[in-house]
């Protein structure tokens, strides 16, 4: 699992999250039965989706943290860096 | 700071919460929009910035809207979004009229909420089957009314769950008589001198759920359009 792929896991979320958020408004804003029903089906369906999608990429991203700290050499000091050039 | 003419608008617990959800939405938007906008590095700060706007506000949005949106359920303005209502509604809402809709929401203890208060099963998990009737009732509504006349002309009989369980014999005669008086009876004991001194030759067979209250009171709504003979015609047939 690469650095983007999180990313992407994180931006589908967002988009996930705002149209939840605005299902959830509107129901709110025009309380008609079919979209109070959408809301808190779809909607919340929806919330809960990119919320474990965010869970999941921060784990992900943690992870990855962990296997590069693991990886051969990784433990290692730097090298030093090279002298000035006089 | 709020908008003082939106705080003064709060007028109860439903609005309140209806403010917070919004509030809490528009925040969780905001941080969302950020994050879409800039696409900062996924550093500490902007993993907990989008934890709250992806977890906690949302959260909120869900809770607080759900509350209200469940308590604008409970409300006639609700009912009477399916225009299929609107005989049952103008009658309930009408101060002249002397059905029994019309004289209980005249109640204050009914008044705004006056049909869900007699149309909701009582039972313990009452609320929870009366909305998945609700449920129900949408479906047929979105599948069988939705291209009725003003009010519901065209559509066919509409006719209360509880009988129609009665008639597909998915209760027995006993459990209708049951739910029947119990709604009644969440209010009329029974034991008041007044309804005694009305019902004594009664009294026994009401308690005991051999009679039903609706049995002698029958003028609970004023029949609607939809339910007359001769229900299928279109509106403009019916004005002439």
């Amino acid at each position: 699992v690469t650095h983007q792929h999180v990313e992407k896991l994180v931006l589908i979320s967002a988009i996930a999250t705002l149209a939840a958020l605005g299902l959830m408004v509107a129901s709110i804003v025009f309380p008609h039965p079919l979209l109070l029903v959408l809301a808190m089906s779809v909607g919340q369906g929806l919330g809960t989706l990119s919320l474990a999608l965010y869970l999941l990429a921060i784990a992900l991203d943690l992870q990855g943290g962990r296997l590069v700290e693991d990886a051969p050499g990784a433990s290692e000091a730097p090298p030093p860096p090279p002298p000035p050039a006089t | 700071v709020l908008p003082k003419r939106t705080v003064s608008s709060v007028n109860s617990v439903e609005d309140l919460l209806k403010l917070v959800t919004l509030i809490c939405a528009a925040a969780a938007a905001a941080i969302l929009v950020w994050y879409l906008a800039r696409r900062p590095p996924l550093g500490r700060v902007t993993k907990v910035l989008l934890l709250l706007g992806l977890g906690l506000l949302p959260v909120l949005v869900a809770l607080t809207g759900n509350i209200a949106g469940y308590e604008f359920t409970l409300s006639r303005q609700f009912c009477g979004s399916c225009h299929v209502m609107g005989p049952y509604i103008r009658d309930a809402a009408d101060p002249n009229s002397q059905s029994l809709a019309a004289i209980h929401s005249r109640n204050h203890k009914f008044g705004d909420q006056s049909c869900y208060t007699c149309h909701a099963d009582y039972e313990m998990f009452g609320a929870i089957t009366t909305k998945m009737t609700g449920l129900k009732h949408l479906y047929y509504y979105v599948t069988e009314y939705a291209g009725t006349g003003p009010d519901g002309e065209g559509g066919p009989p509409i006719k209360l769950y509880k009988r129609q369980d009665l008639e597909k014999k998915k209760v027995t005669q006993e459990v209708f008589n049951q739910r029947m008086n119990g709604v009644c009876g969440q209010c009329h004991s029974t034991y008041a001198a007044t309804w005694v001194e009305k019902h004594g030759a009664f009294a026994d067979d009401v308690r005991s759920n051999a009679q039903i209250c609706i049995d002698c009171h029958t003028e609970i709504h004023p029949t609607a359009l939809s339910r007359r003979p001769g229900a299928q015609k279109t509106a403009a047939e019916v004005k002439k």
